[in-house]
């Protein structure tokens, strides 16, 4: 937070974008606000004409599309934001991260942000040694996301400081932790 | 939007209104349609539907003709629109035609551009909402049977008008032949038919067609399709 007068009670960084598909970026929030309405709409339009949800392969194809045509238009700039979207769709569990570029890449896990690369070399090293980012449980990936996330951040960690969103696979549905659900992982990563 | 394609049908049949040099209007109902005092274009094709185990059977009648002249028997009217889904048209064989190629075509361009099939249900539902699109510019009388089953979904057919009517159903006809068939297909579809059964209930309407209807229909296209795609039946 920038400053002790901040009133933090409404900043979210993660999105809802469909009931089974969330955005998270890093960057200028105001660029995200724009690609978070885009895709919002954008499914909500996929929704209409098939009567589904949009696969996030699709929304995300789209959504870089976006991206792209603001790098090779007139009188625009790039976006300052990467994002990364994570879904549920027919074929599973997704995470995709879209750049400026418009390039988009699908993750088994990764960082965007300051402290990225540390962040990064982390999750490698726990991939080498030997954990599976493939099979793993959902409250072990919490768990694993919040030790690499606290090797990054400047200050402690605290249940209104941090965000957490997750797509479960019973229920295919996106939503963002509580507050108390984050304490108690908070708890036990201690 | 989704459909990129758009068809150059609207430029071809709009007239100029009668008070304004340039500004064009719909195409009213057609002669036909105004003798029986309805928007839609009777002709006089039709097509039988029934769902079974894994499987869907559309049956299409192969005349093409208008008023009192057949131009041939040999017509096919049940369109393959993805590897695991097929379209019975009945109506007008130009709208038939123009509509069925460009959802056809349209429903290629998503293949292409995603890497996967749409499911017989968003198939379903893209249809329709063409349909209901061009209702108020100008409809497609096109009435149609959509069958479907793709890999990991379950057979399903889905009966449409040219209104943007939708509606799953288990079994279901358009043209002149639902008024004698519903009751039959009524009367002897069961859950789970087997494809020599559906045949056999196929063989009952159209019998019942042949002593009943005026207009004789001595062949018809018969197709199934299942997970593994479309197969044409040899029937006649």
């Amino acid at each position: 937070m920038p400053s002790v007068l901040f009133d933090a009670k409404d900043v979210t960084k993660i999105e809802p974008i469909t009931t089974s598909c969330g955005m998270v970026f890093a960057g200028l929030m105001a660029d995200f606000r724009v690609l978070v309405r885009r895709s919002r709409k954008r499914s909500q339009t996929y929704k209409l004409t098939y009567g589904e949800n949009q696969p996030i392969s699709q929304l995300v194809k789209e959504t870089a599309q976006v991206v792209q045509e603001y790098t090779q238009s007139g009188g625009v700039r790039p976006f300052g934001v990467s994002v990364l979207a994570a879904g549920y769709d027919e074929e599973g569990p997704h995470l995709y991260q879209i750049d400026p570029s418009g390039v988009y890449i699908a993750w088994k896990a990764t960082a965007i942000g300051k402290g990225d690369q540390n962040a990064k070399s982390d999750l490698e090293r726990r991939a080498t040694a030997g954990i599976s980012f493939d099979d793993m449980t959902l409250d072990d990936a919490i768990h694993h996301a919040l030790q690499t996330l606290r090797t990054g951040m400047e200050g402690e960690m605290t249940k209104t400081n941090i965000q957490v969103g997750v797509v479960d696979g019973t229920t295919k549905a996106f939503r963002i932790l509580s507050e108390e659900e984050v304490q108690d992982f908070l708890e036990e990563a201690r | 939007a989704a459909a990129k394609l758009s068809p150059c049908r609207r430029r071809r049949n709009l007239r100029a209104s009668p008070d304004h040099p340039y500004r064009s209007v719909a195409p009213g109902p057609r002669a036909d349609c105004a003798a029986f005092g309805s928007s839609q274009a009777f002709t006089m094709d039709s097509t039988i539907g029934m769902r079974g185990d894994g499987f869907v059977l559309l049956a299409a009648d192969a005349n093409a003709g208008r008023s009192i002249l057949i131009y041939k028997q040999d017509l096919d009217k049940i369109l393959p629109i993805s590897e695991n889904q097929i379209m019975a048209t009945v109506g007008p064989q130009a709208d038939c035609s123009v509509f069925g190629e460009y959802i056809q075509k349209n429903m290629r361009l998503y293949e292409l551009e995603n890497q996967i099939n749409l499911s017989t249900f968003g198939a379903a539902n893209f249809i329709r909402g063409e349909l209901a699109k061009a209702l108020r510019r100008g409809p497609y009388q096109v009435n149609l049977l959509l069958g479907g089953a793709a890999k990991d979904e379950e057979a399903s057919l889905f009966w449409m008008d040219y209104l943007g009517t939708l509606q799953k159903v288990n079994y279901g006809a358009h043209g002149y032949a639902s008024n004698f068939v519903l009751s039959l297909l009524d009367a002897h579809w069961e859950k789970g038919l087997t494809e020599e059964q559906a045949i056999e209930v196929l063989r009952k309407c159209i019998k019942e067609l042949e002593t009943r209807f005026m207009i004789a229909l001595p062949k018809w296209s018969v197709k199934v399709v299942d997970s593994e795609g479309v197969r044409v039946i040899d029937f006649n």
